[in-house]
C-alpha cells in the first residue's frame, strides 16, 4: 500500500514539476539555513558541557552600584580567595587565574604559548583530564608546569615531556619549570583555554597584589559543594562583602551610590560555568549574549515556517486539480485516514528528497558559512546521537507540519461535489490568506531589522572618532624584549614613511591578539571622589594618534619631569571641575601629578559606551604591550607589509601580526557585523522562498480566474483594469503584512540601539521604503502571471467548460 | 436487496429549500438490471449518489441487502464500498498518474488482499477484457471506450454484488457505447451481478430488464 502511494507520489511531482520544483527548492533552501543555523546555536550551547562541575563551579564578579548605574568588575583582589576558602562554609576550592603569551623554551626551541597560571586545585575543578601526570600533584609546587598534548608535541616532538626542564619567560626573566603532567587538548567547545599551565603565585606581579586588598586584578573561580545551591552562596558572600570591601562600599556611599533592592551598594556575584560563554559578565565569555543562539533558533524556524507555508498553500492549491482522484478513491472505499496517509506520504517524499538535496548543500556550504559568520562547525556534529534525533524528529515534525494539514483538509472534502468536478479554489481562502501575510510579515520584519542595522553599521563606520585610525598601525608586542623594540625603533626612523611612532600598555579597539582591556581608577581630589580610566602611553602618543590638545601640551622629550605629568581629557577635566585644570595636581596613588594638558575626547572605547574621564600617564617602569607607528604612504598595504617584515625581522618569535586601527575598531562591532550578515542573509532567504510561494499561488490563482477573466474581457474590461482587479488581492495582503511588521522591528530595533551609547535614529521614511520594497516585490513576482492573464484572448478561456 | 422507503432529498437554497427527490419508494431485487432514465436535473444522478451511500437522503429510510444505512457507522459504509458495491462513472475517472494495471489494482489495495492475490485478480479482469497487452498503458494513451472499459474492470475486480453507473456511456459514440452495454449484459446474466444505470439513451435502457422514470423527483408510475 504504502509502495503505491510512493509511486503515485512520485508520478504526481514528476507530472507537477513546476510546483515540485517550487516546494523542493524553496524547503531544501530552508532546511539547509535552519540546519547551519541550528548547528551554530547548539555549539554555542554545547560550551563547557564537558565539564562535570558545571554546576557547581562559579566565577565571581563585582557589581557596584554607583550613582550612575551599575559598574561590572571581573577581577579581585589575591588574598580573596584564601578569605573564601578559610570563611565561607561549602566552598571546596577555589582558583584565580592569570596569563597569556609567554615565551617558552627547550634546549634551541623558542616558541609563544598561552600560559595560564592557576591555583593547585584548578586541574581538579575543572575536567581537563592529563595524559600523563597525577592531578593530585601535577601543580603541587611552584616550578611545575603543565602542557597540553599539541604544546608538548610543539615543544618536544616525539619526546616524553614529564619531568623534562624548560623555561618561560614571565615579564623580563626566565624562570625555570620542569613539565610535570600532559592534558588532553582542549575541546574547542571550552571557555577557558590554555596551552600551559603553571602555579598563580608565578604571575608578574605577585609581590606587589600579594595580601594586598587595594589592587584586583585576576578572576576568582570558586567550586562550591554539591549541596550548597547559587543562592544560599550568594547569600553568604554578602558577608564577605561587608567584611573585607568595607573600603569600597564607604566610598559607593559618599558619592551617592543607589542600594539595589537588598539594600547592598555592593554585591559579589556569581556566574556558573555553564554560563560561563554566553554571560557578558564573565571573564571567558565570547561577547556573545545568551539570546544570540535563541535569535538563531527563531531565524530557523521563521525560515522553516515560511517555506512550510509554500508547501501548505501550494499543497491545498494542487490537491483541487486531484479532486477526481480524491473522490474516486472514497468511492473505491479509501478511509480519511488512509487518504491522509497518502498525501502526507508525498509531503513526506518531498521533504525526505529536499532534506537530502540540504545536507548537500550544506556540506558544500559549510567552509563558506564558517569562513563568513566565523563559526568553527563542523559535521562531526553529527557524530552526536542526540543532534541526528533532533534532526530527524525536527524533520519529521516539519513534514506533519507541512503535509499533514494539507491532507486533513484534502482528506475531508465533500466527496459529491468532487465527484461531479464543481470544486473549485475559493478565492478567499482565509487560511491561505493569512499564511501569506504571516510571510510578507516575516519578510518585511527582516528587510527593516536588516535596514537598521545596516544603517547603524554605518554610522558607526563614519562617526570620526577623534583619532587617525587609517594611518596608524598598531603592533601587539607580545612580550617583546626591550632590545627588539629599541632596534625596530632605529629601524623605522630613517624610514620617511613613517612618521612617529608611539606606544601604550593598551591597544585601540581589539588588535589580532583578540585582547582587550580597561584600568579603572578612583580618588580623592579636592574633596571629591574621582573616578577615570587611565593609560599608560610613551612619548608622542597624541602626535602619532593625531589627538587634538585642548589646553597646555602632550608629553615632551624637552622637559625632565613629565614622568610626573598627566595628560587629561575634556571628560576629566569636568570631574575636576576647575576653571583652569592645567597645573592641577592629581594624587592617585600617593605620588602627585601634575596636569600638563587636555586632549580632546576621542573614542577611545566602543561607541556602545560613552566616552569616560581618562587620563593618560608615562612611566618608564611600564611595559608598552603595543607600538604604534604612523605611516604617510599611498601604498597601506604595501606599508603594511614593510612594518610587519620590520617587526618579525627584530622579534622573529612575534605570535599576532600588526593591523591598522581601523581593522581594529572593525573588531570591536564584530558581534553587530556577524548579527547583520546573518540577519541580511535570513531576510534575503525569507523574501525569495515568500516570493516562490506567492508566485507559484499567482499561477493557481490566475488559472483558476481565467473564466472570469474571459468574460470580464467579453463584457469590455480593459488590459489594465483587468491588472489592478488582479493585483489588489495581492496587494492587500502585503500591506496588511507590512503594518503589523512595523511596529514589531520598531520595537526590537529600538531596544538593539539601545545598546550604543552613540546610535542612528529610526526615521518614518524607512518604513515607508520597507513597505514600497515589499510591495514592488509582490507586484513583480505576481505581474507577469496578471498581465498574462490579462492578454489572454476570451475566446481561449471560454471554450473550455 | 435494495430497499428505498419515502426517501427525500433537498438543499437549502436562500430561505427556501431545492427539493430534487420527494418520497421515493423502490425496491430493486438482486440480479436485476436496472435502467434509471429522466430528463436533466430530474434528480437521477441524486438517486444514484444515495444508492451508492454517497450523498445522505434528508428523510426516508433505505436499506440495503436489510440493513438500514442510516444506523451505519462510517467503518460500514466504507466496508459496502470496498466489497459490495462497483461505481463506474461518465467521466471515467481513472487516476492518470497509474497504469491500467495498478488503477485496476487500486480497490484491492484498500481492501488488503496479499500481492499475490492482487494479481491474479486483476490478471483474470485483464484477461477477460482483453486488456493484457494495455496493462502498462496510462489512462491518456487509451480511447474512451478503452478508458471506460477499465473503469468497468476496476468496479468488478472486486467482485461487488452490485455495479452503479452513472451515464456510462455519455461520453463515448455509439460503437463504442454498444460494447460497454453488451458487457454490462454479460455481467449481469453470467455474473449475476446486480446492475444500476443511470441513462439518457433508449436504446441503452434496453439492455435492463427494468426502466424506471423519473421526473421532478418523484418516479413515474
Amino acid at each position: 500500500m504504502f509502495i503505491s502511494y510512493l509511486r503515485i507520489a512520485w508520478r504526481n511531482l514528476w507530472k507537477q514539476k513546476v510546483f515540485a520544483a517550487v516546494n523542493m527548492t524553496g524547503m531544501s533552501i530552508a532546511i539547509c539555513a535552519a540546519l547551519l543555523l541550528s548547528l551554530t546555536a547548539y555549539h554555542e550551547w554545547s560550551y563547557d558541557n564537558f565539564q562535570e562541575n558545571k554546576e557547581h563551579v562559579y566565577q565571581l564578579y563585582r557589581k557596584d552600584n554607583t550613582s550612575k548605574g551599575v559598574r561590572i568588575n571581573k577581577s579581585f583582589s589575591e588574598p580573596l580567595a584564601g578569605v573564601l576558602q578559610k570563611e565561607v562554609p561549602g566552598v571546596k576550592r577555589v582558583s584565580r587565574m592569570g596569563g597569556g603569551d609567554m615565551p617558552v623554551r627547550y634546549k634551541d626551541k623558542n616558541i609563544y604559548l598561552d600560559v595560564e597560571m592557576v591555583d593547585a586545585d584548578f586541574l581538579r575543578m575543572f575536567s581537563f583530564p592529563l595524559q600523563q601526570g597525577n592531578k593530585q600533584t601535577a601543580l603541587g609546587s611552584l616550578d611545575q608546569l603543565v602542557l597540553t598534548q599539541n604544546s608538548a608535541k610543539a615543544l618536544f616532538n616525539e619526546e616524553n615531556p614529564v619531568g623534562k626542564a624548560l623555561e618561560v619567560k614571565i615579564g623580563d626573566n626566565w624562570k625555570p619549570f620542569v613539565v610535570s603532567a600532559v592534558a588532553d587538548n582542549i575541546p574547542d567547545n571550552s571557555s577557558i583555554t590554555f596551552e600551559a599551565l603553571t602555579r598563580f603565585e608565578n604571575v608578574e606581579d605577585y609581590s606587589t597584589i600579594r595580601d594586598n586588598w587595594n589592587v584586583s586584578s585576576y578572576p576568582l573561580m570558586v567550586e562550591v559543594a554539591a549541596n550548597v545551591n547559587a543562592a544560599a552562596f550568594d547569600k553568604s558572600l554578602i558577608a564577605i562583602a561587608h567584611k573585607y570591601m568595607a573600603d569600597p562600599i564607604t566610598s559607593l556611599k559618599t558619592m551617592g551610590g543607589i542600594p539595589d533592592k537588598d539594600g547592598e551598594l555592593l554585591r559579589i556575584n556569581t556566574i556558573t560555568l555553564n554560563d560561563f560563554h554566553l554571560s557578558p559578565y564573565s571573564t571567558f565569555g565570547s561577547g556573545l549574549r545568551p539570546f544570540y543562539p535563541w535569535m538563531m533558533v527563531m531565524l530557523a524556524c521563521l525560515i522553516i515556517g515560511i517555506a512550510c507555508i509554500n508547501f501548505i498553500n501550494l499543497s491545498i492549491a494542487r490537491s483541487f486539480t486531484r479532486g477526481g482522484e480524491i473522490g474516486l478513491r472514497k468511492a473505491l472505499g479509501a478511509m480519511d485516514r488512509q487518504l491522509m496517509m497518502q498525501f502526507w506520504s508525498e509531503a513526506f517524499l518531498l521533504c525526505l528528497v529536499s532534506l537530502i538535496v540540504s545536507l548537500l548543500l550544506a556540506a558544500v556550504l559549510l567552509p563558506y558559512y564558517n569562513a563568513t559568520f566565523r563559526h568553527q562547525l563542523s559535521f562531526h556534529l553529527f557524530r552526536n546521537g542526540w543532534i541526528v534525533l533532533g534532526t530527524a524528529v525536527g524533520f519529521f515534525l516539519v513534514t506533519l507540519l507541512a503535509g499533514g494539514y494539507p491532507a486533513w483538509k484534502i482528506a475531508r472534502v465533500n466527496l459529491v461535489q468532487v465527484l461531479k468536478g464543481k470544486l473549485r479554489l475559493n478565492r478567499g481562502s482565509s487560511v491561505r490568506n493569512g499564511l501569506i501575510v504571516f510571510q510578507f510579515m516575516v519578510a518585511a520584519m527582516l528587510i527593516s531589522c536588516t535596514a537598521v542595522i545596516w544603517q547603524q553599521m554605518n554610522f558607526i563606520r563614519a562617526t570620526p572618532l577623534g583619532y587617525n585610525t587609517t594611518q596608524v598601525i598598531s603592533i601587539p608586542a607580545d612580550n617583546a624584549p626591550p632590545q627588539a623594540r629599541a632596534a625596530f625603533r632605529n629601524k623605522l626612523a630613517s624610514e620617511p614613511s613613517v612618521q612617529s611612532i608611539t606606544g601604550s600598555i593598551l591597544n585601540l579597539g581589539i588588535g589580532k591578539d583578540g585582547s582587550s582591556g580597561n584600568w579603572n581608577r578612583g580618588f580623592d581630589y579636592k574633596g571629591s571622589h574621582i573616578s577615570t580610566q587611565c593609560i599608560v602611553v610613551d612619548y608622542d602618543y597624541a602626535k602619532t594618534l593625531d589627538l587634538k590638545m585642548v589646553a597646555g601640551r602632550d608629553f615632551s622629550r624637552q622637559y625632565g619631569t613629565d614622568s610626573s605629568g598627566v595628560v587629561i581629557n575634556e571628560q576629566m577635566a569636568r570631574q575636576l571641575n576647575e576653571k583652569d585644570p592645567l597645573g592641577a595636581i592629581l594624587n592617585p596613588s600617593g605620588q602627585p601629578y601634575h596636569v600638563i594638558g587636555v586632549v580632546k575626547d576621542y573614542h577611545f572605547e566602543s561607541l556602545h559606551k560613552k566616552i569616560e574621564p581618562l587620563m593618560i600617564m608615562m612611566d618608564a617602569q611600564s611595559r608598552m604591550n603595543y607600538l604604534f607607528v604612523k605611516v604617510n604612504t599611498s601604498h597601506p598595504a604595501a606599508a603594511m607589509e614593510h612594518i610587519t617584515a620590520v617587526w618579525k625581522e627584530v622579534n622573529p618569535l612575534a605570535k599576532n601580526d600588526p593591523g591598522f586601527l581601523d581593522e581594529n575598531t572593525d573588531r570591536l562591532y564584530r558581534q553587530e557585523a556577524r548579527f547583520s550578515k546573518i540577519f541580511m542573509s535570513g531576510a534575503v532567504l525569507a523574501i525569495i522562498i515568500s516570493c516562490m510561494g506567492l508566485f507559484a499561488i499567482a499561477v493557481l490563482v490566475m488559472a483558476q480566474r481565467r473564466k472570469e477573466i474571459g468574460i470580464r474581457k467579453v463584457l469590455g474590461a480593459s488590459v489594465g483594469s483587468i491588472v489592478v482587479l488582479l493585483s489588489r488581492d495581492f496587494l492587500k495582503l502585503v500591506l496588511i503584512a507590512v503594518l503589523v511588521a512595523i511596529p514589531i522591528s520598531w520595537y526590537l530595533m529600538q531596544r538593539w540601539l539601545n545598546g550604543f551609547a552613540f546610535h542612528v535614529e529610526i526615521h518614518w521614511w524607512l518604513f515607508a521604503g520597507v513597505s514600497l520594497l515589499a510591495v514592488v516585490i509582490a507586484l513583480a513576482t505576481t505581474g507577469l502571471q496578471t498581465v498574462r492573464a490579462a492578454l489572454s484572448n476570451p475566446a481561449n478561456s471560454l471554450k473550455i467548460d | 436487496m435494495i430497499q428505498l422507503q419515502k426517501i427525500s432529498k433537498h438543499y437549502p437554497v436562500g430561505f427556501g429549500k431545492n427539493e430534487i427527490l420527494k418520497d421515493v419508494d423502490l425496491t430493486i431485487e438482486e440480479g436485476e438490471f436496472v435502467s434509471i432514465m429522466g430528463p436533466s436535473g430530474s434528480g437521477k444522478s441524486t438517486l444514484l449518489h444515495i444508492l451508492g451511500l454517497l450523498e445522505e437522503p434528508s428523510a426516508g429510510q433505505y436499506l440495503f441487502q436489510g440493513e438500514r444505512v442510516d444506523k451505519m457507522n462510517e467503518k460500514k459504509r466504507t466496508q459496502l464500498h470496498r466489497g459490495a458495491i462497483g461505481f463506474v462513472f461518465q467521466a471515467y475517472h481513472l487516476i492518470d498518474e497509474l497504469t491500467v494495471y495498478e488503477n485496476i489494482e487500486t480497490p484491492l489495495l484498500y481492501k488488503s488482499l496479499s500481492g499475490s492475490e492482487r494479481k491474479s485478480k486483476v490478471a483474470d479482469v485483464l484477461d477477460r477484457f482483453n486488456m493484457v497487452a494495455k496493462k502498462d498503458l496510462f489512462p491518456n494513451q487509451l480511447s474512451g471506450g478503452q478508458q471506460q472499459l477499465v473503469g468497468i474492470a476496476r468496479a468488478i475486480v472486486a467482485e461487488p454484488r452490485v455495479i452503479l453507473a452513472d451515464e456510462p456511456t455519455g461520453n463515448l459514440h455509439s460503437d463504442q457505447a454498444k460494447v460497454i452495454m453488451e458487457l454490462f449484459k454479460q455481467l449481469n446474466e453470467q455474473d449475476k451481478i446486480t446492475i444500476i444505470q443511470v441513462t439518457h439513451s433508449d436504446l441503452n435502457a434496453t439492455y435492463g430488464n427494468r426502466i424506471i422514470q423519473i421526473r421532478d423527483g418523484h418516479i413515474q408510475g
